[in-house]
């Protein structure tokens, strides 16, 4: 027994050199793979790369009510929002023609995963699907926020829902939306935003978060101021 | 003997990939390192990495685990001369091979993707059951003990 157990020493030592080598190589993989983070830029000069700010929306330019969201996507009571309130928006609401919904980006710096959520869900709209990843990414914005690095959890969203992988990786690697990402939430700044998600009906902000009997009651009350002709001018 | 150790050295090797495909699933990677256009990435992602609500890679770890101890108690006092762990390994592994070869269909038919990493544990799992299968070959070849 001894002599098996000195015989069956090297054959230990290569077993653990194997071991411990295996080990380093998948924390190195680990680490190779992280992205560089993505800094948010001051808001105080001109735009990054000259980019105008431009949401994504979903209703008819024409609508009577234009409603303006700034959200984050790490934020707790914009993924509320979003899981309790969108889905009615958008299967109820914006196909009566009376309401254009902008979804703005205003990812906040306390927030590490945000700017890599914004991105893939900005490339998720140059696919036509930032709604349903919209979606995914609040609803399960438990099981991601909190990682070192999200992208394989937000990826898994997108080939759920169809993506483009290909083109979805590339986006994202290149960081195209960006520019843009940073020209809304400066845009979100300078109106002095101080939380989210944050509501402008008409470019007046709402002050609270709406359910969606709120949002129905303004898109009513909204529509019909705009729709009763000018009045007369008084007679003397 | 010797097939039992290269054996252990070949089921770390699995269980090393698996654990690494593992974490990918789980989101503690983020990104995975892999040849060509994110095959492994597509694999990973797709509903066919999840069996029975458990991340396929978590089977790998579990299947190389046990191979793993069968090899190293096989290696210890009595049961270095007994067939039973290497007949175990042999039948584990065939099964491994069965279950691997069926992964590789659905990424070339469904997923329409090869991800490198399970095709690595494919081809380990493949030695395990050659390296097995041969040892009881040659045992059964053996004249019987006097």
């Amino acid at each position: 027994m001894a002599k098996a157990g000195r015989s069956l020493k090297p054959f230990y030592v290569a077993l653990g050199v194997v071991a411990v080598a295996g080990a380093a190589l998948i924390v190195w993989a680990a680490g190779a793979r992280a992205p560089a983070p993505i800094v948010m830029a001051s808001c105080s000069g001109p735009p990054l790369g000259g980019v105008e700010p431009r949401g994504v929306s979903i209703g008819p330019d024409s609508a009577p009510v234009q409603i303006t969201e700034y959200a984050d996507f790490e934020c707790p009571a914009c993924a509320q929002f979003t899981v309790l309130t969108m889905p009615d928006v958008l299967r109820r609401l914006i196909p009566t023609g009376k309401l254009r919904w902008t979804f703005m980006d205003f990812p906040l710096q306390q927030h590490a995963n945000s700017p890599l959520a914004h991105v893939v869900a900005a490339c998720a709209a140059a696919q036509g699907q930032f709604w349903p990843m919209e979606y995914a990414m609040y609803d399960h914005q438990n099981d991601w926020y909190a990682l070192d690095n999200p992208q394989g959890k937000l990826f898994g969203y997108a080939q759920g829902l169809g993506l483009d992988m290909d083109s979805l990786r590339v986006c994202v690697t290149q960081r195209r939306p960006w520019p843009r990402i940073e020209a809304n939430r400066c845009t979100g700044e300078r109106l002095g935003l101080e939380g989210t998600p944050t509501f402008f009906v008409n470019g007046h902000a709402l002050g609270y978060i709406p359910a969606y009997d709120d949002l129905v009651r303004i898109v009513d009350s909204v529509s019909a101021l705009a729709a009763r002709p000018a009045a007369a001018p008084a007679r003397r | 003997m010797r097939h039992r150790m290269a054996v252990a050295l070949l089921a770390l090797v699995g269980l090393l990939v698996s654990t690494y495909l593992l974490l990918y699933k789980l989101g503690l990677l983020g990104q995975i390192i892999c040849v060509g256009s994110g095959g492994c990435e597509r694999v990973q992602l797709s509903p066919w990495s999840v069996l029975f609500g458990v991340p396929v890679a978590a089977y790998g770890v579990a299947g190389y685990l046990v191979l793993l101890a069968l090899a190293l108690s096989g290696l210890q006092g009595e049961r270095l001369a007994s067939p039973g762990p290497t007949r175990w390994l042999a039948g584990l592994s065939g099964l491994g091979v069965l279950f691997s070869a069926y992964l590789l269909v659905i990424e070339l038919t469904a997923i329409h993707a090869v991800c490198l990493w399970c095709s690595v544990s494919g081809v380990v799992i493949l030695a395990i059951f050659l390296v097995s299968a041969g040892a009881l070959a040659r045992a059964s070849r053996l004249p019987p003990a006097p």
